[in-house]
């Protein structure tokens, strides 16, 4: 499921955001995304983990899936009529063999 | 089919047992190798760059601001994975049966963690960020192996933070 549109939000893992004021507060919104791994690139993983070291299809893929899970967020936020989303926390977990979950959460803000 | 016996013997009799021998000794020896440069371009890098990425000074692990001024924010996360190769898992399982030190995790662990550091660093540069707030460095094993047999696990990093816009 691919986001209709990128939406920007103000983010921070701070309890405000910096440089602006916090007028109401709406609540936890949080995006998750579970992914496994495309069978040619784990071909590859397995040849580069001859001499180890950074592994890039891993590294591609994590990318590419937390910024999937931060727009799922982001799109939480923004159906809630949020402009902005503090604390925001990632956390990453080994859900089954092949396949890992990558979660974020914050809260949900209006500001000014 | 004219194929010479010394031939065979060669290729279903030597070469395998080359390979199953020298394979975990070839393959830890390349990756010390590897990883050491890696290591050490990193070393490089950071004292390289550490001089021009004018945020070098402002990286904190406080969530408020000492005395800064903000004009906005934005939330920065950057993430590596990185692994010891299979020779060097392979000769820690058998230092593992002794315990001690892990000299090749040491050096694959250090590597990744200060290299995340040094990306989030340069995406702040790149976005033009005065500070760095509130930095979190969280790790965590992804193994991504569908069979449980070959368990080649590597260690994600992922640094997050809040970036300062003056």
């Amino acid at each position: 499921m691919q986001p209709e549109a990128t939406i920007s939000l103000h983010m921070s893992n701070v309890e405000t955001i910096p440089g602006k004021s916090i007028t109401s507060s709406l609540g936890l919104v949080t995006g998750s995304t579970v992914r496994a791994k495309h069978i040619g690139k784990d071909i590859f993983a397995g040849l580069k983990n001859i001499v180890g070291g950074e592994l890039k299809a891993y590294t591609e893929l994590l990318n590419e899936s937390r910024n999937e899970a931060l727009q799922r967020m982001m799109m939480q936020a923004h159906s809630m009529g949020a402009n902005g989303i503090v604390n925001v926390r990632f956390a990453t977990s080994n859900v089954a063999a092949g396949a890992s979950e990558l979660f974020c959460y914050g809260t949900a803000v209006i500001i000014e | 089919m004219a194929t010479s016996a010394p031939l065979v013997i060669v290729l279903y009799i030597v070469v395998p047992i080359v390979t199953i021998f020298f394979f975990p000794v070839s393959s830890w020896a390349l990756g010390r190798w590897y990883q050491n440069r890696l290591h050490g371009a990193l070393l490089e890098n950071e004292k390289l760059e550490g001089a021009t990425l004018q945020d070098s000074n402002y990286l904190s692990t406080f969530s408020e601001m000492n005395g800064m001024s903000a004009q906005s924010s934005t939330l920065l996360h950057v993430s590596i994975c990185v692994g010891p190769s299979i020779g060097q898992m392979f000769f820690m399982w058998v230092k593992g049966l002794f315990g001690g030190r892990l000299h090749s995790y040491d050096v694959v662990l250090d590597y990744g963690r200060r290299e995340v550091l040094l990306r989030l660093r340069r995406q702040a540069n790149d976005l033009g960020c005065t500070a760095i707030q509130n930095v979190r460095i969280e790790t965590s094993v992804v193994s991504f192996a569908k069979n449980n047999k070959s368990r080649q696990s590597s260690v994600e990093f992922l640094a997050f933070a809040t970036g300062i816009l003056q």
